[in-house]
């Protein structure tokens, strides 16, 4: 705890918290990196489990890169929201919840990333790498749902 | 305005929106998921219209339509869900209007991808290069709908005068 306590007292946290565009810019650039990580990565999952099958599993490869950058957008504006609020959200449920999930939703996404390189040109991939895209998509759409309940318990 | 405004609140569906307790997040988590699957099916699209991922045949791209059209008609049904419960704030607030704005002009931008540029590109195969109108639709097409997206996560912080 007394590194959270630490964390809430930094300029960052202040910051956040505090200033007129903290919270919104960091908000904004949340919303915008779940879109490309978590958008990005639901449609790779149904790709891996069989739709969209025009689209080559090669190309997939650099669309995880993408989906990539999505994350790290909101690892650094996720990080700045939570320091302002550190001690309340350790502490919730729902929102040690959702990032559980994202952990998990982003280690599927460190799975598949290189089992479709492996595909190659004849795109045909294992039911062990079809069962974690399925398995993915259940994280992330619970990811999404627990982190909107995040705002309201 | 203002008697649209009243009878919007005086329908059924505010009162489903605003006395339940789980509505109101129900339709956000709703909005939240199929933003992602928009936004998603967009970016792989938009990207190969400009360019990147040339492997990808278009007609191939094409078949994430239908997820960006589902998406949508879920976020509007949504949308106006919270237009129902609340539509004061949401019409006192400039930065709803500017959301809305962006609509109409990615809306339009989807006219001209629809008429000029899809029947030219629709059979190019892998690698074959999208001409630069193709390119300009795809680009507007990602500023402006996370311009939407922006914009309506803001909502909240921006011109709140009307609340």
């Amino acid at each position: 705890m007394g590194f959270l306590v630490w964390l809430e007292a930094t300029g960052l946290a202040e910051w956040v918290r505090s200033s007129i565009s903290g919270y919104p810019s960091m908000i904004a650039l949340h919303a915008i990196g779940m879109a490309v990580m978590v958008g990005l990565s639901l449609l790779l999952d149904l790709r891996i489990l069989g739709w969209f099958a025009g689209i080559p599993l090669q190309a997939l490869q650099r669309f995880f890169g993408l989906a990539w950058i999505g994350f790290g957008i909101n690892f650094i504006s996720g990080s700045a929201l939570f320091s302002a609020q550190a001690t309340s959200y350790i502490v919730d449920w729902v929102f040690m919840t959702k990032m559980t999930l994202v952990l998990f939703g982003a280690i599927t996404a460190a799975i598949l990333q290189p089992a479709v390189v492996k595909a190659g040109p004849s795109g045909v991939v294992s039911g062990g790498t079809k069962a974690v895209a399925a398995i993915a998509i259940v994280f992330w759409v619970v990811a999404i749902v627990m982190g909107r309940l995040t705002a309201y318990l | 305005m203002e008697a649209f405004t009243d009878w919007l609140v005086s329908t059924p569906i505010n009162g489903l929106v605003l006395n339940y307790a789980w509505s109101w997040p129900t339709l956000e988590s709703l909005h939240f998921l199929a933003l992602c699957m928009l936004m998603g099916s967009l970016l792989i699209m938009d990207l190969r219209l400009i360019g990147f991922n040339r492997i990808i045949p278009l007609q191939a791209v094409h078949s994430l339509m239908p997820v960006a059209i589902v998406a949508f008609a879920v976020n509007m049904i949504t949308g106006f869900g919270f237009l129902f419960g609340d539509p004061y704030t949401y019409f006192a607030n400039y930065a709803f209007w500017v959301k809305m704005g962006l609509i109409v002009l990615a809306g339009i931008n989807f006219l001209v991808y629809f008429t000029k540029v899809e029947p030219k590109i629709i059979n190019l195969g892998p690698n074959e290069p999208t001409p630069g109108l193709a390119k300009a639709v795809g680009v507007m097409s990602l500023v402006f709908w996370f311009g939407v997206l922006s914009y309506g996560r803001l909502l909240p912080y921006l011109g709140t005068g009307g609340g």
